[in-house]
Protein backbone atom coordinates (compact mmCIF):
# COMPACT_ATOMS: atom_id res chain seq x y z
CA UNK A 1 0.00 0.00 0.00
CA UNK A 2 2.84 2.04 1.12
CA UNK A 3 4.68 1.56 -2.44
CA UNK A 4 1.68 3.10 -4.33
CA UNK A 5 0.23 5.87 -2.16
CA UNK A 6 4.16 7.52 -2.21
CA UNK A 7 3.79 10.34 -4.68
CA UNK A 8 7.27 11.17 -4.36
CA UNK A 9 8.89 7.50 -4.93
CA UNK A 10 10.92 6.96 -1.84
CA UNK A 11 9.61 3.58 -1.10
CA UNK A 12 11.05 1.04 -3.38
CA UNK A 13 11.06 -2.65 -3.42
CA UNK A 14 14.03 -5.04 -3.36
CA UNK A 15 13.80 -6.77 -6.53
CA UNK A 16 15.49 -9.94 -5.06
CA UNK A 17 13.79 -10.03 -1.52
CA UNK A 18 10.56 -8.77 -2.43
CA UNK A 19 10.90 -6.14 0.59
CA UNK A 20 10.14 -3.02 0.73
CA UNK A 21 12.59 -0.28 1.58
CA UNK A 22 13.19 3.84 1.93
CA UNK A 23 15.11 5.64 0.17
CA UNK A 24 15.25 8.54 2.83
CA UNK A 25 16.68 11.31 0.07
CA UNK A 26 13.60 11.26 -1.76
CA UNK A 27 11.17 11.23 1.45
CA UNK A 28 9.24 14.76 2.06
CA UNK A 29 7.51 13.12 5.02
CA UNK A 30 3.87 13.60 4.25
CA UNK A 31 3.37 10.69 6.23
CA UNK A 32 0.51 9.34 3.81
CA UNK A 33 2.17 6.04 4.02
CA UNK A 34 1.90 6.55 8.22
CA UNK A 35 -1.43 6.91 8.22
CA UNK A 36 -2.37 4.20 5.50
CA UNK A 37 -0.28 1.49 6.69
CA UNK A 38 -2.47 -1.37 7.67
CA UNK A 39 0.22 -3.22 9.77
CA UNK A 40 0.95 -0.49 11.77
CA UNK A 41 4.61 -1.14 10.24
CA UNK A 42 5.56 2.39 9.37
CA UNK A 43 6.96 4.80 12.31
CA UNK A 44 6.89 8.51 11.97
CA UNK A 45 8.81 11.27 13.19
CA UNK A 46 6.13 14.23 13.85
CA UNK A 47 2.68 13.84 14.74
CA UNK A 48 2.90 9.84 15.38
CA UNK A 49 -0.60 8.44 16.82
CA UNK A 50 0.30 8.38 20.24
CA UNK A 51 1.32 12.33 20.35
CA UNK A 52 -2.12 13.36 18.27
CA UNK A 53 -4.22 11.43 20.58
CA UNK A 54 -2.18 13.52 23.97
CA UNK A 55 -2.34 16.28 22.59
CA UNK A 56 -6.55 16.01 21.51
CA UNK A 57 -6.67 14.39 24.72
CA UNK A 58 -5.40 18.11 26.60
CA UNK A 59 -6.72 20.43 23.75
CA UNK A 60 -10.31 18.89 24.55
CA UNK A 61 -9.65 20.62 28.15
CA UNK A 62 -8.02 23.78 27.20
CA UNK A 63 -10.74 24.33 23.96
CA UNK A 64 -13.90 23.23 25.87
CA UNK A 65 -15.60 22.09 22.97
CA UNK A 66 -16.26 19.00 21.19
CA UNK A 67 -15.72 20.57 17.57
CA UNK A 68 -12.60 19.27 16.00
CA UNK A 69 -11.45 21.18 13.32
CA UNK A 70 -8.16 19.13 11.47
CA UNK A 71 -6.22 21.74 9.47
CA UNK A 72 -3.37 21.61 6.97
CA UNK A 73 -0.99 24.38 6.91
CA UNK A 74 -0.66 24.86 3.46
CA UNK A 75 -4.24 26.41 3.48
CA UNK A 76 -5.26 27.16 7.04
CA UNK A 77 -6.29 30.66 6.96
CA UNK A 78 -6.71 32.93 10.06
CA UNK A 79 -9.38 31.11 13.04
CA UNK A 80 -11.79 33.94 12.19
CA UNK A 81 -12.09 32.71 8.71
CA UNK A 82 -12.39 29.07 9.63
CA UNK A 83 -15.03 29.87 12.07
CA UNK A 84 -17.11 31.75 8.96
CA UNK A 85 -15.95 28.39 6.76
CA UNK A 86 -17.44 25.79 9.14
CA UNK A 87 -20.21 27.97 10.42
CA UNK A 88 -18.93 27.67 14.12
CA UNK A 89 -17.70 29.08 16.96
CA UNK A 90 -15.80 26.88 19.58
CA UNK A 91 -13.21 24.21 18.53
CA UNK A 92 -9.79 22.65 18.76
CA UNK A 93 -7.48 23.29 16.54
CA UNK A 94 -5.40 20.69 14.81
CA UNK A 95 -3.02 22.00 12.63
CA UNK A 96 -0.70 19.72 10.61
CA UNK A 97 1.43 19.35 7.51
CA UNK A 98 -0.68 17.81 4.69
CA UNK A 99 -3.90 16.22 6.46
CA UNK A 100 -3.11 12.96 4.38
CA UNK A 101 -1.36 12.16 7.18
CA UNK A 102 -3.87 11.51 9.62
CA UNK A 103 -4.61 7.99 10.22
CA UNK A 104 -8.28 7.09 10.02
CA UNK A 105 -7.98 5.19 13.51
CA UNK A 106 -7.23 8.75 14.83
CA UNK A 107 -10.48 10.06 13.74
CA UNK A 108 -12.70 7.16 15.42
CA UNK A 109 -10.43 7.23 18.51
CA UNK A 110 -11.32 11.12 18.55
CA UNK A 111 -15.36 10.58 17.63
CA UNK A 112 -15.73 7.91 20.64
CA UNK A 113 -13.29 7.40 23.20
CA UNK A 114 -12.91 11.03 23.50
CA UNK A 115 -16.44 11.96 22.82
CA UNK A 116 -15.95 14.71 20.07
CA UNK A 117 -19.04 15.11 18.65
CA UNK A 118 -18.17 16.43 14.73
CA UNK A 119 -14.38 16.52 12.76
CA UNK A 120 -14.31 19.00 10.15
CA UNK A 121 -11.30 18.85 8.11
CA UNK A 122 -9.76 21.81 6.06
CA UNK A 123 -7.86 20.12 2.90
CA UNK A 124 -5.67 22.00 0.37
CA UNK A 125 -7.76 22.07 -3.11
CA UNK A 126 -6.50 18.68 -4.87
CA UNK A 127 -4.42 20.80 -6.83
CA UNK A 128 -2.79 23.13 -4.59
CA UNK A 129 -1.68 19.74 -1.90
CA UNK A 130 1.65 20.13 -1.39
CA UNK A 131 2.43 16.61 -1.54
CA UNK A 132 0.59 16.13 -4.47
CA UNK A 133 -1.74 13.01 -3.14
CA UNK A 134 -2.70 14.14 0.76
CA UNK A 135 -5.79 15.87 -0.10
CA UNK A 136 -7.03 13.32 -2.32
CA UNK A 137 -6.44 10.23 -0.46
CA UNK A 138 -7.94 12.44 2.45
CA UNK A 139 -11.34 13.17 0.48
CA UNK A 140 -10.87 9.32 -0.35
CA UNK A 141 -10.58 8.43 3.41
CA UNK A 142 -13.71 10.38 4.78
CA UNK A 143 -15.90 9.53 2.06
CA UNK A 144 -15.17 5.88 3.35
CA UNK A 145 -15.33 6.17 7.15
CA UNK A 146 -18.78 8.89 6.49
CA UNK A 147 -20.49 5.98 4.48
CA UNK A 148 -18.98 3.46 7.31
CA UNK A 149 -20.51 5.75 10.26
CA UNK A 150 -23.70 6.26 8.81
CA UNK A 151 -24.33 2.52 8.48
CA UNK A 152 -23.34 1.76 11.45
CA UNK A 153 -25.77 4.34 12.75
CA UNK A 154 -23.99 7.71 14.29
CA UNK A 155 -25.77 9.62 11.54
CA UNK A 156 -24.48 11.49 8.53
CA UNK A 157 -21.77 13.24 7.65
CA UNK A 158 -19.74 13.26 11.10
CA UNK A 159 -16.36 14.40 9.27
CA UNK A 160 -17.06 17.27 7.21
CA UNK A 161 -14.50 18.23 4.88
CA UNK A 162 -13.69 21.50 2.96
CA UNK A 163 -10.95 22.58 0.65
CA UNK A 164 -8.63 25.80 1.01
CA UNK A 165 -6.09 26.97 -0.82
CA UNK A 166 -4.22 30.47 -0.49
CA UNK A 167 -3.31 32.59 -3.53
CA UNK A 168 -2.35 35.96 -5.03
CA UNK A 169 -4.31 38.46 -4.65
CA UNK A 170 -3.71 41.80 -7.35
CA UNK A 171 -4.29 45.17 -7.16
CA UNK A 172 -4.42 46.54 -10.70
CA UNK A 173 -4.66 50.58 -9.23
CA UNK A 174 -0.96 49.85 -7.51
CA UNK A 175 0.61 47.71 -10.19
CA UNK A 176 3.43 49.82 -12.77
CA UNK A 177 3.39 46.95 -14.82
CA UNK A 178 7.50 46.16 -14.48
CA UNK A 179 6.79 42.65 -15.68
CA UNK A 180 8.55 41.31 -12.58
CA UNK A 181 5.53 38.94 -11.42
CA UNK A 182 5.60 37.62 -14.96
CA UNK A 183 9.02 36.87 -14.97
CA UNK A 184 9.23 35.49 -11.67
CA UNK A 185 6.31 33.42 -11.23
CA UNK A 186 7.36 29.36 -10.97
CA UNK A 187 3.92 28.49 -12.68
CA UNK A 188 2.96 30.96 -15.49
CA UNK A 189 0.01 32.43 -13.48
CA UNK A 190 0.91 36.31 -14.13
CA UNK A 191 0.04 37.69 -17.28
CA UNK A 192 0.37 41.97 -18.16
CA UNK A 193 -2.68 42.62 -19.67
CA UNK A 194 -3.67 46.25 -20.48
CA UNK A 195 -1.06 47.52 -18.35
CA UNK A 196 -1.00 45.60 -15.06
CA UNK A 197 -0.53 42.49 -13.98
CA UNK A 198 -3.43 39.79 -13.77
CA UNK A 199 -3.19 36.25 -12.42
CA UNK A 200 -5.02 32.91 -13.41
CA UNK A 201 -5.47 31.65 -9.90
CA UNK A 202 -5.81 28.17 -10.90
CA UNK A 203 -2.41 28.17 -12.12
CA UNK A 204 -1.30 29.83 -8.46
CA UNK A 205 0.02 27.55 -6.18
CA UNK A 206 0.30 30.59 -3.64
CA UNK A 207 4.70 30.81 -2.74
CA UNK A 208 4.33 34.18 -2.34
CA UNK A 209 7.05 34.80 -4.87
CA UNK A 210 5.72 37.68 -6.94
CA UNK A 211 4.67 39.38 -3.65
CA UNK A 212 8.07 39.59 -2.43
CA UNK A 213 9.60 40.75 -5.62
CA UNK A 214 6.52 43.50 -6.25
CA UNK A 215 7.80 46.78 -6.63
CA UNK A 216 5.02 48.98 -5.74
CA UNK A 217 2.80 46.45 -3.52
CA UNK A 218 0.57 45.76 -6.28
CA UNK A 219 0.25 42.34 -4.74
CA UNK A 220 -0.41 40.14 -1.76
CA UNK A 221 -1.10 36.95 -0.35
CA UNK A 222 -3.95 35.39 1.27
CA UNK A 223 -3.60 34.65 5.02
CA UNK A 224 0.65 35.89 4.54
CA UNK A 225 -0.42 39.31 3.82
CA UNK A 226 2.59 41.68 4.14
CA UNK A 227 0.51 44.03 6.93
CA UNK A 228 0.17 40.18 8.74
CA UNK A 229 3.36 39.56 8.81
CA UNK A 230 4.94 43.06 10.10
CA UNK A 231 1.97 42.68 12.65
CA UNK A 232 3.55 39.28 13.68
CA UNK A 233 7.06 40.43 14.04
CA UNK A 234 6.27 44.10 15.65
CA UNK A 235 3.96 41.93 18.71
CA UNK A 236 7.29 39.38 19.10
CA UNK A 237 8.51 40.39 23.08
CA UNK A 238 12.05 42.04 23.08
CA UNK A 239 14.05 41.01 26.18
CA UNK A 240 16.26 43.91 26.65
CA UNK A 241 19.01 41.33 28.61
CA UNK A 242 18.77 38.57 26.01
CA UNK A 243 19.96 37.87 22.21
CA UNK A 244 16.04 37.69 20.41
CA UNK A 245 16.45 35.61 17.90
CA UNK A 246 13.46 35.34 15.05
CA UNK A 247 13.59 32.21 12.91
CA UNK A 248 11.57 33.06 9.44
CA UNK A 249 10.92 29.24 8.45
CA UNK A 250 9.56 27.67 5.37
CA UNK A 251 6.75 25.63 6.77
CA UNK A 252 7.64 22.65 4.75
CA UNK A 253 11.54 22.66 5.56
CA UNK A 254 10.81 21.78 9.36
CA UNK A 255 7.56 20.62 10.68
CA UNK A 256 6.88 22.12 14.36
CA UNK A 257 6.08 19.45 16.85
CA UNK A 258 3.80 19.25 18.24
CA UNK A 259 4.65 20.19 22.15
CA UNK A 260 7.61 22.00 20.55
CA UNK A 261 9.31 24.33 22.56
CA UNK A 262 11.86 26.89 22.56
CA UNK A 263 13.82 29.28 24.76
CA UNK A 264 11.89 32.48 25.60
CA UNK A 265 14.07 34.37 23.21
CA UNK A 266 13.76 32.51 20.29
CA UNK A 267 10.73 33.36 18.38
CA UNK A 268 9.45 31.56 15.00
CA UNK A 269 7.26 32.62 12.37
CA UNK A 270 5.99 30.09 9.46
CA UNK A 271 6.25 30.87 5.97
CA UNK A 272 4.62 29.69 3.11
CA UNK A 273 7.49 29.43 1.24
CA UNK A 274 11.11 30.84 1.72
CA UNK A 275 10.16 32.99 -1.55
CA UNK A 276 7.73 35.18 1.08
CA UNK A 277 10.77 36.11 3.11
CA UNK A 278 10.38 39.42 2.60
CA UNK A 279 13.72 41.73 3.03
CA UNK A 280 11.87 44.19 4.35
CA UNK A 281 9.89 42.00 7.07
CA UNK A 282 13.71 41.31 7.81
CA UNK A 283 15.40 44.80 8.25
CA UNK A 284 11.97 45.58 10.24
CA UNK A 285 12.43 42.90 12.57
CA UNK A 286 16.14 44.17 13.40
CA UNK A 287 15.08 47.24 13.77
CA UNK A 288 12.76 46.99 16.02
CA UNK A 289 15.46 45.22 18.17
CA UNK A 290 15.36 41.42 17.04
CA UNK A 291 19.33 40.55 17.16
CA UNK A 292 19.88 37.69 14.66
CA UNK A 293 17.26 36.43 12.42
CA UNK A 294 17.25 33.02 10.76
CA UNK A 295 15.88 31.74 7.45
CA UNK A 296 14.94 28.36 7.05
CA UNK A 297 14.10 27.26 3.50
CA UNK A 298 14.06 23.88 1.76
CA UNK A 299 16.99 22.54 0.00
CA UNK A 300 16.34 23.30 -3.48
CA UNK A 301 15.39 19.77 -5.05
CA UNK A 302 13.00 19.29 -2.20
CA UNK A 303 11.51 22.98 -2.77
CA UNK A 304 7.38 22.77 -2.98
CA UNK A 305 7.08 25.77 -5.44
CA UNK A 306 10.02 25.29 -7.76
CA UNK A 307 12.21 28.17 -8.06
CA UNK A 308 11.16 29.47 -4.03
CA UNK A 309 14.11 28.34 -2.40
CA UNK A 310 16.69 29.15 -4.82
CA UNK A 311 15.15 33.02 -5.37
CA UNK A 312 15.47 33.07 -1.54
CA UNK A 313 18.48 32.31 -0.70
CA UNK A 314 19.22 34.88 -3.75
CA UNK A 315 17.62 37.34 -1.93
CA UNK A 316 19.23 36.48 1.25
CA UNK A 317 22.24 36.98 0.06
CA UNK A 318 21.93 40.26 -1.64
CA UNK A 319 20.56 41.55 1.53
CA UNK A 320 23.76 39.76 3.46
CA UNK A 321 25.56 41.71 1.27
CA UNK A 322 23.97 45.28 1.59
CA UNK A 323 24.00 44.84 5.43
CA UNK A 324 27.74 44.01 5.26
CA UNK A 325 27.79 48.12 4.67
CA UNK A 326 26.64 48.69 8.45
CA UNK A 327 28.15 45.86 9.91
CA UNK A 328 25.28 43.80 10.57
CA UNK A 329 25.64 41.15 7.72
CA UNK A 330 26.09 38.07 10.87
CA UNK A 331 23.05 38.68 12.03
CA UNK A 332 21.26 36.74 9.16
CA UNK A 333 21.64 33.53 8.33
CA UNK A 334 19.87 31.33 5.61
CA UNK A 335 19.82 27.49 5.77
CA UNK A 336 18.06 25.04 3.81
CA UNK A 337 17.03 21.83 6.07
CA UNK A 338 14.49 19.31 5.04
CA UNK A 339 11.84 17.78 7.77
CA UNK A 340 13.25 14.15 7.54
CA UNK A 341 16.43 15.32 9.43
CA UNK A 342 15.10 17.16 12.68
CA UNK A 343 18.14 17.52 14.08
CA UNK A 344 20.00 19.74 10.99
CA UNK A 345 17.25 22.33 11.96
CA UNK A 346 17.83 22.23 15.98
CA UNK A 347 21.60 21.99 15.60
CA UNK A 348 21.47 25.27 12.91
CA UNK A 349 19.34 27.16 15.27
CA UNK A 350 21.72 26.07 17.99
CA UNK A 351 25.41 27.46 16.18
CA UNK A 352 23.39 30.47 14.85
CA UNK A 353 21.59 31.15 19.04
CA UNK A 354 25.29 31.04 20.03
CA UNK A 355 26.52 33.03 17.82
CA UNK A 356 24.11 35.93 17.72
CA UNK A 357 24.46 35.51 21.80
CA UNK A 358 28.38 36.12 21.18
CA UNK A 359 27.80 39.06 18.55
CA UNK A 360 25.10 40.63 21.67
CA UNK A 361 27.77 40.27 24.63
CA UNK A 362 30.74 42.29 22.38
CA UNK A 363 27.76 45.12 21.80
CA UNK A 364 27.57 45.74 25.15
CA UNK A 365 30.93 45.13 26.14
CA UNK A 366 31.71 48.62 23.76
CA UNK B 1 16.44 51.28 -19.49
CA UNK B 2 18.91 53.32 -17.40
CA UNK B 3 20.70 51.39 -14.71
CA UNK B 4 22.13 52.36 -11.67
CA UNK B 5 23.75 50.75 -8.92
CA UNK B 6 22.82 51.83 -4.92
CA UNK B 7 25.68 53.53 -3.37
CA UNK B 8 27.37 52.71 -0.53
CA UNK B 9 25.09 52.98 2.59
CA UNK B 10 28.03 55.02 4.74
CA UNK B 11 28.22 57.17 1.79
CA UNK B 12 25.04 57.78 1.73
CA UNK B 13 24.84 58.21 5.70
CA UNK B 14 27.53 60.81 5.11
CA UNK B 15 25.56 62.66 2.80
CA UNK B 16 22.80 62.73 4.79
CA UNK B 17 24.44 63.77 8.17
CA UNK B 18 23.47 67.46 8.56
CA UNK B 19 19.50 66.48 8.19
CA UNK B 20 17.17 64.67 9.86
CA UNK B 21 13.77 65.03 8.41
CA UNK B 22 13.92 63.59 4.76
CA UNK B 23 11.64 62.06 2.17
CA UNK B 24 13.34 59.11 0.55
CA UNK B 25 11.35 59.59 -3.27
CA UNK B 26 11.20 56.49 -5.48
CA UNK B 27 11.33 56.06 -9.37
CA UNK B 28 8.83 53.92 -10.82
CA UNK B 29 9.90 54.55 -14.37
CA UNK B 30 12.77 53.17 -16.14
CA UNK B 31 15.26 51.54 -14.03
CA UNK B 32 15.12 47.71 -13.36
CA UNK B 33 14.36 46.07 -10.77
CA UNK B 34 12.36 49.22 -10.31
CA UNK B 35 13.47 51.19 -7.62
CA UNK B 36 9.88 52.09 -6.39
CA UNK B 37 8.31 52.22 -3.40
CA UNK B 38 9.40 48.61 -2.00
CA UNK B 39 12.87 50.10 -2.84
CA UNK B 40 12.25 53.34 -0.88
CA UNK B 41 10.83 51.60 2.21
CA UNK B 42 14.12 49.25 2.19
CA UNK B 43 16.16 51.95 2.14
CA UNK B 44 14.75 53.78 4.53
CA UNK B 45 14.92 50.60 7.02
CA UNK B 46 18.72 50.24 6.38
CA UNK B 47 19.36 53.62 6.82
CA UNK B 48 17.70 53.92 10.04
CA UNK B 49 19.87 50.88 11.19
CA UNK B 50 23.13 52.60 10.28
CA UNK B 51 21.99 55.40 11.16
CA UNK B 52 20.94 54.06 14.84
CA UNK B 53 24.55 52.40 14.85
CA UNK B 54 25.92 56.08 14.13
CA UNK B 55 23.75 57.54 16.83
CA UNK B 56 21.27 59.07 14.54
CA UNK B 57 17.57 59.14 14.83
CA UNK B 58 16.52 60.32 11.33
CA UNK B 59 13.15 61.18 10.71
CA UNK B 60 12.05 59.13 6.99
CA UNK B 61 9.20 59.31 4.81
CA UNK B 62 9.04 57.53 1.79
CA UNK B 63 7.26 57.96 -1.70
CA UNK B 64 7.57 57.35 -5.11
CA UNK B 65 7.38 58.82 -8.22
CA UNK B 66 6.07 57.23 -11.33
CA UNK B 67 8.68 58.98 -13.54
CA UNK B 68 10.88 61.35 -11.66
CA UNK B 69 12.22 63.23 -14.95
CA UNK B 70 8.72 64.56 -15.48
CA UNK B 71 9.31 68.36 -13.53
CA UNK B 72 5.57 68.54 -13.59
CA UNK B 73 4.55 65.00 -12.67
CA UNK B 74 7.14 65.45 -9.70
CA UNK B 75 6.57 69.20 -8.87
CA UNK B 76 2.83 68.48 -8.29
CA UNK B 77 3.56 65.05 -6.32
CA UNK B 78 6.31 66.00 -4.51
CA UNK B 79 4.53 69.58 -3.47
CA UNK B 80 2.46 67.93 -1.01
CA UNK B 81 4.75 65.87 0.84
CA UNK B 82 7.06 67.87 1.53
CA UNK B 83 6.38 70.25 4.49
CA UNK B 84 9.07 70.06 7.52
CA UNK B 85 11.35 68.41 4.58
CA UNK B 86 14.97 69.20 5.23
CA UNK B 87 16.26 66.70 2.38
CA UNK B 88 15.03 64.92 -0.33
CA UNK B 89 16.98 60.99 -1.35
CA UNK B 90 16.34 60.28 -4.50
CA UNK B 91 16.27 56.66 -5.49
CA UNK B 92 16.45 57.86 -9.49
CA UNK B 93 19.07 58.55 -12.10
CA UNK B 94 20.81 61.21 -12.26
CA UNK B 95 18.00 62.88 -14.33
CA UNK B 96 15.42 62.82 -11.85
CA UNK B 97 17.86 64.01 -9.23
CA UNK B 98 18.56 67.34 -11.05
CA UNK B 99 14.54 67.05 -11.85
CA UNK B 100 13.79 67.53 -8.27
CA UNK B 101 16.63 70.09 -7.43
CA UNK B 102 15.34 72.06 -10.40
CA UNK B 103 11.33 71.87 -9.44
CA UNK B 104 11.99 72.17 -5.82
CA UNK B 105 14.78 74.33 -5.47
CA UNK B 106 15.11 75.26 -2.12
CA UNK B 107 15.11 71.58 -0.42
CA UNK B 108 18.92 70.05 -1.06
CA UNK B 109 18.23 66.34 -3.55
CA UNK B 110 20.81 64.13 -3.37
CA UNK B 111 21.50 61.15 -5.12
CA UNK B 112 21.56 57.46 -3.35
CA UNK B 113 22.49 55.95 -6.48
CA UNK B 114 24.97 55.55 -9.17
CA UNK B 115 24.05 56.13 -12.60
CA UNK B 116 25.52 53.60 -14.39
CA UNK B 117 24.45 53.22 -17.77
CA UNK B 118 21.36 52.57 -20.85
CA UNK B 119 21.23 48.64 -20.20
CA UNK B 120 18.91 45.59 -20.28
CA UNK B 121 18.52 43.36 -17.07
CA UNK B 122 19.24 39.36 -18.25
CA UNK B 123 16.82 38.16 -15.82
CA UNK B 124 17.66 34.42 -16.59
CA UNK B 125 21.14 35.06 -15.49
CA UNK B 126 20.89 37.79 -13.00
CA UNK B 127 23.00 40.51 -14.89
CA UNK B 128 22.36 44.08 -16.19
CA UNK B 129 24.64 44.43 -19.30
CA UNK B 130 25.16 47.92 -21.50
CA UNK B 131 23.04 47.84 -24.82
CA UNK B 132 23.33 51.70 -25.69
CA UNK B 133 26.02 54.47 -25.32
CA UNK B 134 23.25 57.11 -26.72
CA UNK B 135 26.04 58.08 -29.06
CA UNK B 136 24.29 59.61 -31.68
CA UNK B 137 25.24 57.95 -34.60
CA UNK B 138 23.17 54.62 -34.34
CA UNK B 139 24.77 52.82 -36.33
CA UNK B 140 22.45 49.60 -35.90
CA UNK B 141 21.38 49.38 -39.30
CA UNK B 142 25.27 47.89 -40.65
CA UNK B 143 25.62 45.70 -37.26
CA UNK B 144 22.43 43.79 -37.36
CA UNK B 145 21.22 45.31 -34.14
CA UNK B 146 24.22 44.58 -32.12
CA UNK B 147 25.97 48.08 -31.14
CA UNK B 148 29.69 47.83 -30.92
CA UNK B 149 30.13 50.88 -29.58
CA UNK B 150 28.40 50.24 -26.61
CA UNK B 151 28.83 46.33 -26.33
CA UNK B 152 32.89 46.19 -27.66
CA UNK B 153 35.45 47.14 -25.43
CA UNK B 154 37.07 49.46 -27.67
CA UNK B 155 34.06 50.77 -29.90
CA UNK B 156 35.70 49.89 -32.51
CA UNK B 157 34.16 50.31 -35.75
CA UNK B 158 35.77 47.72 -37.99
CA UNK B 159 36.15 44.39 -35.34
CA UNK B 160 36.66 42.27 -34.33
CA UNK B 161 40.41 42.89 -32.63
CA UNK B 162 42.93 40.20 -31.65
CA UNK B 163 41.54 39.80 -28.41
CA UNK B 164 38.70 38.10 -29.40
CA UNK B 165 39.37 34.76 -27.81
CA UNK B 166 35.91 32.25 -28.31
CA UNK B 167 33.52 34.43 -28.95
CA UNK B 168 34.71 36.45 -25.57
CA UNK B 169 36.12 39.83 -24.83
CA UNK B 170 40.36 38.98 -23.65
CA UNK B 171 39.71 42.51 -21.13
CA UNK B 172 36.77 40.02 -19.68
CA UNK B 173 36.03 36.22 -20.27
CA UNK B 174 32.48 36.71 -18.79
CA UNK B 175 31.60 39.32 -22.00
CA UNK B 176 30.94 38.80 -24.94
CA UNK B 177 32.87 40.12 -28.08
CA UNK B 178 30.35 42.34 -29.51
CA UNK B 179 31.93 41.87 -33.34
CA UNK B 180 31.92 37.95 -32.99
CA UNK B 181 28.41 38.38 -32.40
CA UNK B 182 27.76 41.32 -35.11
CA UNK B 183 29.67 38.83 -37.81
CA UNK B 184 27.50 35.78 -36.71
CA UNK B 185 24.32 37.62 -36.57
CA UNK B 186 25.12 38.92 -40.44
CA UNK B 187 26.28 35.65 -41.37
CA UNK B 188 22.57 34.21 -40.39
CA UNK B 189 20.82 37.19 -42.22
CA UNK B 190 23.28 36.66 -45.45
CA UNK B 191 24.08 39.75 -44.86
CA UNK B 192 27.87 39.93 -43.82
CA UNK B 193 28.59 41.71 -47.10
CA UNK B 194 27.73 44.73 -45.65
CA UNK B 195 31.04 44.68 -43.37
CA UNK B 196 33.06 45.07 -46.58
CA UNK B 197 33.72 48.81 -46.53
CA UNK B 198 35.89 49.92 -43.78
CA UNK B 199 34.49 52.27 -42.16
CA UNK B 200 36.57 55.89 -41.37
CA UNK B 201 36.78 57.03 -37.95
CA UNK B 202 34.12 59.14 -36.31
CA UNK B 203 34.31 62.45 -36.31
CA UNK B 204 33.27 62.73 -32.11
CA UNK B 205 33.79 66.15 -32.61
CA UNK B 206 30.29 66.28 -34.25
CA UNK B 207 28.87 65.43 -30.64
CA UNK B 208 28.17 68.24 -28.59
CA UNK B 209 27.82 68.27 -24.87
CA UNK B 210 25.69 68.97 -23.32
CA UNK B 211 22.93 67.60 -25.73
CA UNK B 212 20.26 70.06 -26.71
CA UNK B 213 17.10 69.62 -29.10
CA UNK B 214 14.09 71.54 -29.72
CA UNK B 215 11.40 69.47 -30.58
Amino acid sequence: MCFSACPFEAIKRDPETGKLFLEIEKCQVCAICYSGCPAKAIDIIYYDMNSLTRYLENAKEEYRSDSLVILCKGSAPDFQDVEKLFGISKFIPLSVPCVGRIPPELLLRALFPLGIKKIYILACDEDYCRFERGSSITGRRITALNVLLEQSGYGKELIKLKRNSLKVKADRNKCISCGNCVFYCPYDAAKLDNGAAIFNLELCRGCGLCVTLCPAFALDLDHWEEDRISALISELPKEKKKANILVLRCQWSVFPKLDEEFDSNVHIIDMPCAARVDPLHILEAFRQGIDGILIAACPEEDCKSKTGSTEARRSATALKKTLSQIGLEERLHFCSVAPRYPEAFREELKQFKVMIEIACSKEVRQ
Amino acid sequence: MIITAQKPLDEILDILSPYNSILIAGCDGCTQPPRGLREARTLAQLLELGGKLRSKNFNLRVTTLPKQCDSYLTLTTLQAQIEGIEAILSLACGLGVQTITQVLPDIPTFPSQNTLFIGAEIREDSTIEERCAACGDCMLAITGGICPIARCAKSLLNGPCGGSQHGKCEIDPEKDCAWDLVIKRLEKLGRLSALDEIRAPRNFGQVVRPGRIRV
